[in-house]
């Protein structure tokens, strides 16, 4: 190297150098991707391993990104805790009541966001996301999801996004088509509102040969989500600005009713049934149509797990006309995330770690495993990366992207499971044929009427900015 | 227990007690040395119970006093999780026992345990007692059998609700292999008939549990004294009225202590019925654990679920007094009876 061509080099180093400290200027100075600033911030806070609680058919493929996060920073995973994600909000209120120390993060439904953070226990990851330069390069709004009173609280691993599966096979077969128009003077395709979904699903089920017209759950833990979408698209939201529940309104009924006919068309045992039971009758072509996680794509499309690949069409969920427009609205619940104990002495070293396993481009391998399919895609990222597409299929991926734009959480509040199971339990009462269908509102309202004041309504009334944040805002998917 | 079914202190044979009377009437002192020795013999039952007791007493009041008590301070004080600590929380005194024993939700889940403990408690006897008394006799191959026969209580709760989960569907291997057997199409929907999922989770429960009323039962009617029996044959009795009239008398403390166990056990079932319903279909499943647990670990009212615990520590408390009264009763008719054999042996 001349002696000139040194100078140079050493000027240009030394302007670099300076640069790096200028504030607004770092990005170009430092030229970093944001894993490799994930990766600086995390070597600041030092090595440490992490304990957490998370459910393996999570956690399983998250292992090897994990692995290439500790070969990088020395910050691993200790203990883990298994506990499936329906139970962990319990166990984590315990954690909060306690103030355990016990675990570092927690994998759990990101709607439990605002109980832990009201019971004191969620660690704000804002701090880190700016130390990093992380972005959650989230598809639509979806990142919303993660936000309580301003702040983030959590980091996904999981979309779970609902959409529409429908068979593509009867739907498409001439003869079905030529008696549907017959029938009802309308061509047979996907259903784009719930009550034609209901008149396909009733029209092509034929028991005699096990094929009941829907997929969906009705058992008291899950049912309850299928009714929030119904209620949304027509046009309903569960509380007014004082904080009363209005539920027990016209949109209410309506999805009540449409809830409830869906025992007509479902399998007769499905008032107990849940994903383990229906997403087998899915893949091996026991349906007709049903609205379901997205995950359900990849097991419909890997040929190991599954009797009808290719015979899905995968879209957008019905909507509803109620309003006098059409309205679309699916649903993200459990939205598996991972949230960070205020009271952990490693809890720099946890979120970033979880800042490393959202980025877009280190999530792919994770929500693309064909096997382990509870986290699903979620990333902008994810919409166009080959492995995701070959998982999902690209009409699959399409339809998650579509749904994204549409999609609500259960309700967002503080003492969100309470509000849940009561209007749970009503709805399966009523299923089950324990409570009349009228009285199931009547029933819910004056239910939640206690819980908030239990609660406090002023309290309430705070988080409710943070739910109406979180709803979407488009009424039908561009 | 003794080998002669008696229930306390130990017994003596009617021969050795024959050999003392004739000792105690040749030197004239009788009253005296019974009287010494009965001092003696009670001091150290005392002594012995002491013993015992005070241990448990000690660790009783180290570990579950301070829990009782923040449970009684949680059941008269209203906290609400999200808004302040607990140390914080309003004292509303008898509140909210008034709001949970007005509460309709947990009357029917006491109805729905007590119907669940009772059926429970009563098919496991009855099926603990058909094995045991096939069992109490030795016979070749007799620990094969006893092995297989207690293999069910060796299972984890939730391994036989998950287990159950995938047999009992309407179109499951179970109504199947019935329909086979009986001929007829067998098809009760066991998980999701609201009107019988408490009578399935009944029917695990049995299944899991029988053998603990075996053992207990086979203990009891291995205990049984040959005599009375032999007695009754030598006399001409069939072996219906020997087991009605002699060994079920004999057995009663064994059959109460069982039934009482049981009892105390299901009333506390959660495992299975968490694991199979959730309290659903509808609320047919809701039971006391399951109302508690729900109150306190998916509502977070820590507060009313104190004082649900409360309430139901009471109910069992009175259970358990009813039962140790009803046990003493038995052990007192027993000591009677014993009574009266010895004296007719030394008469």
């Amino acid at each position: 190297m001349s002696r000139s061509s040194r100078r140079m080099f050493l000027q240009g180093s030394v302007g670099l150098t300076v640069a790096n400290f200028v504030p607004g200027t770092a990005p170009f100075a430092q030229a970093a991707t944001m894993e490799e600033q994930t990766i600086a911030a995390a070597k600041a806070v030092g090595k440490a391993d992490v304990n957490g609680m998370i459910w393996s058919p999570y956690l399983v493929p998250m292992k090897p990104v994990i692995a290439e996060f500790t070969k990088e920073t020395g910050i691993g995973i200790g203990a883990v805790q298994e506990i499936s994600i329906f139970d962990a909000p319990q166990r984590a209120m315990a954690e909060a009541l306690s103030r355990s120390p016990q675990f570092d993060f927690i994998h759990i439904d990101s709607n439990m966001i605002p109980s832990l953070a009201s019971a004191g226990y969620l660690e704000p990851l804002d701090e880190y996301i700016k130390k990093a330069g992380f972005h959650l390069d989230t598809v639509a709004d979806y990142g919303n999801f993660m936000k309580y009173e301003g702040q983030t609280f959590g980091i996904p691993t999981d979309g779970n996004v609902h959409i529409q599966y429908t068979r593509k096979d009867l739907i498409d077969d001439p003869d079905n088509k030529k008696r549907f128009a017959d029938k009802f003077g309308v061509e047979l395709k996907v259903p784009e509102t719930w009550e034609d979904n209901l008149r396909l699903q009733e029209f092509l089920m034929d028991p005699s040969k096990d094929l009941y017209g829907s997929g969906n759950l009705r058992n008291r833990a899950n049912g309850v989500t299928w009714w929030y979408m119904i209620f949304y698209s027509a046009g309903g939201f569960p509380f007014d600005d004082d904080m009363k529940p209005t539920i027990d309104t016209p949109p209410g009924q309506y999805a009540v009713d449409l809830y409830l006919q869906d025992k007509k068309v479902n399998h007769p045992e499905a008032a107990n049934w849940g994903t383990p039971q229906m997403i087998p009758r899915i893949a091996q072509g026991h349906v007709v149509s049903c609205q379901y996680w997205d995950g359900t794509c990849k097991t419909i499309a890997n040929p190991k797990q599954s009797k009808t690949v290719g015979q899905f069409y995968f879209s957008l969920v019905p909507g509803s006309k109620f309003t006098g427009k059409m309205v679309h609205r699916s649903i993200s619940s459990p939205l598996a995330a991972i949230l960070i104990n205020k009271y952990s002495p490693r809890k720099a070293q946890a979120a970033y770690l979880a800042l490393w396993l959202g980025s877009g481009k280190n999530s792919i391998p994770i929500v693309s495993d064909p096997v382990n399919a509870f986290n699903d895609a979620w990333a902008k990222e994810h919409m166009k990366a080959q492995p995701v597409l070959n998982a999902y299929t690209p009409e699959g991926i399409k339809a998650v992207e579509t749904n994204f734009q549409v999609v609500a959480p259960p309700i967002y509040l503080t003492g969100y499971l309470e509000f849940q199971d009561a209007l749970g339990k009503n709805l399966s009462e009523a299923y089950v044929g324990q409570l009349p269908a009228k009285d199931v509102l009547k029933k819910t309202d004056n239910e939640w009427n206690a819980i908030i004041g239990r609660i406090g309504r002023n309290k309430l009334k705070k988080d409710l900015a943070s739910y109406k944040a979180v709803m979407p805002t488009k009424a039908v998917p561009t | 227990m003794s080998r002669t079914g008696h229930i306390g202190p130990p017994d003596t044979s009617s021969a050795k007690s024959q050999d003392m009377a004739v000792d105690a009437v040749s030197a004239g002192k009788v009253p005296l040395a019974s009287k010494a020795r009965s001092h003696s013999r009670r001091l150290a039952v005392r002594h012995f119970k002491l013993s015992l007791l005070v241990p448990l007493i000690g660790l009783f009041l180290v570990l579950l006093t301070p829990v009782l008590l923040l449970q009684l301070y949680f059941s008269v004080h209203q906290w609400t999780v999200y808004l302040s600590s607990w140390w914080d929380a309003e004292f509303v005194g008898l509140d909210l026992f008034q709001e949970v024993l007005t509460d309709p939700r947990f009357g029917w889940a006491v109805v729905r345990s007590l119907a669940f403990a009772t059926s429970s408690t009563l098919g496991c006897f009855v099926f603990g007692f058909l094995l045991a008394y096939l069992m109490y006799k030795p016979f070749r191959g007799q620990a094969c059998y006893y092995i297989i026969f207690i293999l069910p209580m060796l299972t984890v709760p939730v391994v036989v609700a998950y287990t159950a989960e995938m047999m009992l569907y309407q179109s499951g291997p179970i109504n199947d292999l019935i329909s086979r057997i009986i001929g007829v199409d067998f098809k009760p929907a066991w998980l999701t008939n609201p009107d019988i999922a408490l009578a399935t989770v009944a029917l695990l429960e049995i299944w899991n549990w029988t053998p603990f009323s075996f053992i207990i039962l086979l203990a009891g009617l291995s205990a049984i004294p040959k005599e009375p029996i032999e007695a009754a044959e030598i006399l001409g009795a069939s072996k219906w009225r020997i087991f009605w009239e002699v060994q079920l008398p004999l057995l009663r403390p064994v059959i109460l202590l069982a039934l009482v166990l049981r009892f105390l056990e299901a009333m506390a079932e959660f495992p299975k019925t968490w694991a199979l319903f959730q309290g659903g279909p509808g609320s047919a499943t809701e039971t006391l654990p399951v109302y508690i647990f729900m109150t306190t670990w998916q509502y977070f009212q820590i507060s009313k679920g104190a004082a649900m615990s409360y309430i139901v520590m009471v109910l069992m408390i009175i259970i358990v007094l009813i039962a140790i009264n009803l046990l003493r009763r038995e052990k007192r008719s027993l000591d009677k009876m014993y009574e009266l054999r010895t004296k007719d042996a030394e008469g």
